[in-house]
């Protein structure tokens, strides 16, 4: 396992792990919060694996591309030991994230209300709230880190905002086209016209089973909450990504809602590209489902395993999980 | 001075020399040419008149008695100079001590030199391009029929110069409308009264519908001088809307300096008296594009009468000095009124809405919406909104919401939205919100993928389009939606 979590920069190295264990590897890290920080991200990879070896016992995952059968699998985003502050008043976050998602799979957070998962996935894509004051990020090879919010879109990064705001005055409509215009400029594409953009936009609308009527009304405005939440998965399927980051997709949805929203995220899947859900509920993880469970408290992923996680914490709460 | 005569003053060529006592230094000791003038009044404008204001109207006097079509001036305007020289009498420029001029400064114009704009001069270069059919184009303060379109209109509506209106039901109503005077006026009101050259007439027959296709009323400035010049040309352009009892009409009033006035400067100082009968509906957009470098004060005086509908949509973008004063008067009960402006403040730009909303009769209803960009440091931005439900007006539903965008360091808004409630069963409502763009919502258009500066102009843009939305004219939306976009993003 030392060798596994060691991996992450090796492929090599973690294909013959992953073979022979048929079973995911494990790159999360609980991080004491003691160790001196230049040493901290070694130390930890070093210090962690024997924690998450006891999890690794557990049935392997149902689903997911995670390992690829005919040559490593790529990693897509590696979060190293990242630490974030609260821009405005300073105060710690995210205490030393590790996490390390390769192409084709799927990841679930979990954990408490107010642990920074959605600080988390604010920080991946850059959320001026928040500085990142320690560790790395690097996506597809490139440093996150160091790319505008807009640009960590267009090398294929999305966010499902948890509570998405309303922009009164631009329509729907016209949103998803400079969405969708931007990201072609930034290919050196032509932008499309909005007669064009209609019937390509159209069939996702109805996938989604929503109104063709919200495309004209303003982004997000007087949506209720269910709606936000398809809406932000049109966008998605609109904008696509290797990296979709679901923030509480399933908050708020009815059952029909939920099976609508699952089958446009399913649909979306290719053995290249992964995601990231934040959930509070084994619901959605069984609608889609992850290859990685992990727990978050207090700004770190204290556990991680499968879906059997997450049963777990269904059945018992967060008492049932601990690290100790 | 003929300023103050009851009589018809306009008509005979006042004696030059009678001007100068007026001219404010040291007239209260000379003596007046002209017998019209009871002692009264010379001792009123000793004691109250102010020297700059009687040589502004002065000014205005002279041009117009000098004028061919002075002689001719029908008996609506003559009575209409006559009252209003008789009230600006007891007018003072206004300073930053009166209320209504506490944030908005009228040193442009006080140092300025202000000439009247000459004559009747109709600019050839001023094309008609108006996208609608019906067209009435206000040329300096005149009628210019030559640059209007209007025989698609029905026949018993009139629209044209006062000097044109036939004796008949028309003419009466607009003397009968006139001599209703307006309480509420300020010196600019009475300085157009003045000086308006001309009157142009909207006139609706009871029962008539003027609705699909809007009247587009066109006020045209083309004696721009250098901005250097420090001259401001000065127009009066007066309007009178009467709309009788059913009757309905739509007008897109829009105001804009034309030719080589584009981008010069003067000061257009116009006046719009609607009247609205009983059961009678204006739908009315308000579109000023003004040259950048221009003076702009306008007046809307609207009087609705029982269950009558009145609607406006401002957009003012223009301008180094805008002011609008708009006054909405309710005479029955049952009326329906429902303000939206749009302002845009730029570099060096003043944008100034101070509007009234009297309600004295019962069931009125009556929604506003303001707002406004500040987009500069040195633009500035006053809103001063009064509604005021007054005793009868009992079961009034009144709302005023204003939001102000600021989008540079220093840039300056006063708004004061207030509402006055003396009856006890109603319902009200105001708001006042003054902000930057929201962080969160730009993020999310980062998150997409769209810049800073896309989303930026996106959001900007959006704000004022919820009231651009309610310009019911698909082809002045579409302009005024162009103009925006570009004024908003070439910054
Ligand atoms: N911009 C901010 N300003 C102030 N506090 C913040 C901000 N962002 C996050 N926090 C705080 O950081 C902590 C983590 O918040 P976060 O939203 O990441 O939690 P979460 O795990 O997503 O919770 P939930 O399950 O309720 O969505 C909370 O205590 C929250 O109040
Ligand atoms: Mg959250």
């Amino acid at each position: 396992m030392t060798l596994l979590t060691h991996s992450s920069a090796s492929p090599s190295t973690s294909l013959a792990a992953r073979s022979f264990l048929r079973a995911p590897p494990f790159r999360a890290h609980v991080a004491p919060s003691t160790i001196p920080s230049p040493f901290r991200p070694r130390l930890l990879r070093l210090r962690a694996s024997p924690r998450v070896k006891a999890t690794l016992t557990v049935d392997s995952p149902t689903t997911g591309g995670a390992s690829s059968p005919n040559g490593p699998p790529i990693v897509l985003l590696e979060v190293k030991d990242l630490k974030a502050v609260i821009k405005e008043s300073g105060q710690e976050i995210l205490r030393g994230v590790n996490l390390i998602i390769n192409e084709g799979e799927i990841h679930a957070i979990m954990g408490k209300n107010g642990s920074g998962k959605s600080t988390f996935s604010k920080v991946l894509v850059g959320h001026p709230d928040y500085e990142v004051t320690e560790g790395s990020v690097s996506f597809k090879g490139q440093n996150l880190l160091d790319m505008e919010p807009e640009e960590r879109s267009h090398v294929g990064l999305f966010m499902s905002f948890q509570s998405p705001v309303e922009i009164p005055g631009v329509s729907n409509f016209d949103f998803l086209l400079m969405a969708f215009n931007a990201r072609r400029r930034n290919k050196g594409l032509p932008p499309v016209e909005p007669l064009e953009f209609y019937s390509l936009v159209t069939p996702k609308v109805a996938a989604l089973n929503m109104n063709p009527k919200f495309l004209d009304r303003n982004v997000n405005e007087g949506f209720s909450g269910g709606e936000k939440k398809r809406n932000e998965i049109l966008q998605l399927a609109v904008l696509e990504a290797e990296l979709a980051i679901l923030d509480e997709i399933d908050s708020g949805l009815d059952v029909d809602a939920l099976q609508d929203v699952a089958k446009a995220v399913n649909g979306l899947l290719t053995p290249n590209n992964s995601v990231l859900m934040i959930t509070h509920y084994l619901r959605l993880l069984e609608y889609i489902n992850p290859n990685y469970v992990h727990i978050m408290e207090d700004g770190i992923i204290i556990k991680t395993g499968d879906v059997s996680l997450a049963k777990q914490l269904e059945k018992e709460g967060y008492r049932g999980i601990s690290v100790s | 001075m003929t300023c103050c005569s009851s009589s018809a003053p306009f008509a005979t060529p006042a004696p030059p020399l009678s001007f100068h006592p007026l001219r404010g230094r040291s007239a209260p000791s000379l003596t007046f040419p002209s017998t019209a003038r009871a002692p009264r009044s010379v001792a009123a404008r000793a004691a109250l008149s102010d020297p700059f204001v009687l040589e502004i109207a002065e000014k205005f006097e002279d041009s117009l008695s000098s004028s061919p079509a002075a002689a001719a001036s029908p008996l609506p305007l003559q009575k209409l100079r006559d009252s209003s020289s008789q009230s600006l009498l007891s007018r003072r420029w206004p300073s930053s001590k009166d209320e209504p001029f506490r944030f908005t400064n009228l040193s442009f114009l006080k140092s300025s030199v202000l000439l009247p704009v000459s004559s009747l001069t109709t600019p050839l270069d001023c094309p008609i391009d108006s996208p609608l059919p019906h067209l009435l184009s206000i040329v300096n303060g005149h009628v210019a029929p030559s640059l209007s379109r209007l025989a698609a209109l029905p026949d018993d509506v009139y629209v044209g110069s006062v000097s044109a209106l036939p004796p008949g039901p028309a003419l009466d109503r607009v003397l009968a409308a006139l001599s209703d005077g307006f309480a509420d006026g300020d010196l600019f009101w009475d300085l157009n009264g003045v000086g308006a050259p001309d009157m142009a007439v909207v006139f609706v027959p009871a029962g008539v519908r003027i609705v699909d296709e809007p009247i587009h009323v066109r006020f045209c400035y083309s004696e721009g001088s250098e901005v250097e010049s420090k001259q401001l040309a000065v127009s009066s352009p007066r309007v009178l809307v009467v709309v009788e009892k059913g009757a309905e009409v739509a007008i897109a009033e829009e105001h804009l300096g034309v030719g080589e006035s584009e981008d010069r400067c003067y000061w257009a100082n116009s006046v719009m008296e609607i009247l609205i009968g009983e059961g009678g509906k204006v739908v009315h957009s308000y579109v000023q594009r003004q040259s950048m470098n221009a003076a702009h004060i306008k007046w809307t005086f609207a009087r609705q009468e029982t269950s009558s509908t009145y609607e406006l949509a401002e957009v003012s973008t223009g301008g180094r000095l805008s002011r609008h004063n708009l006054n909405i008067q309710q005479l029955g009960p049952d009326t329906v009124t429902e303000l939206a402006a749009f302002h845009v403040s730029q570099n060096n730009q003043m944008q100034d809405l101070h509007s009234k909303i009297i309600l004295d009769h019962p069931r009125g209803y009556s929604r506003q919406l303001h707002k406004c960009i500040v987009s500069h440091s040195s633009g500035h931005a006053v809103f001063d909104g009064n509604v005021r439900v007054n005793r009868f007006a009992q079961q009034t539903d009144a709302g005023q919401l204003t939001r102000t965008l600021l989008l540079a360091p220093r840039a300056t808004a006063n708004v004061k939205p207030n509402l006055q409630i003396v009856a006890n069963d109603v319902k009200c409502s105001h708001g006042a919100a003054i902000s930057d763009l929201e962080e969160d919502q730009l993020f999310y258009f980062q998150a997409r993928g769209i810049d800073l500066k896309t989303a930026r102009d996106a959001l900007v843009f959006s704000f004022g389009a919820e009231v651009i939305s309610r310009i019911p004219f698909e082809p002045i939306k579409k302009s005024v939606t162009s103009q925006l976009k570009h004024l908003l993003t070439t910054q």
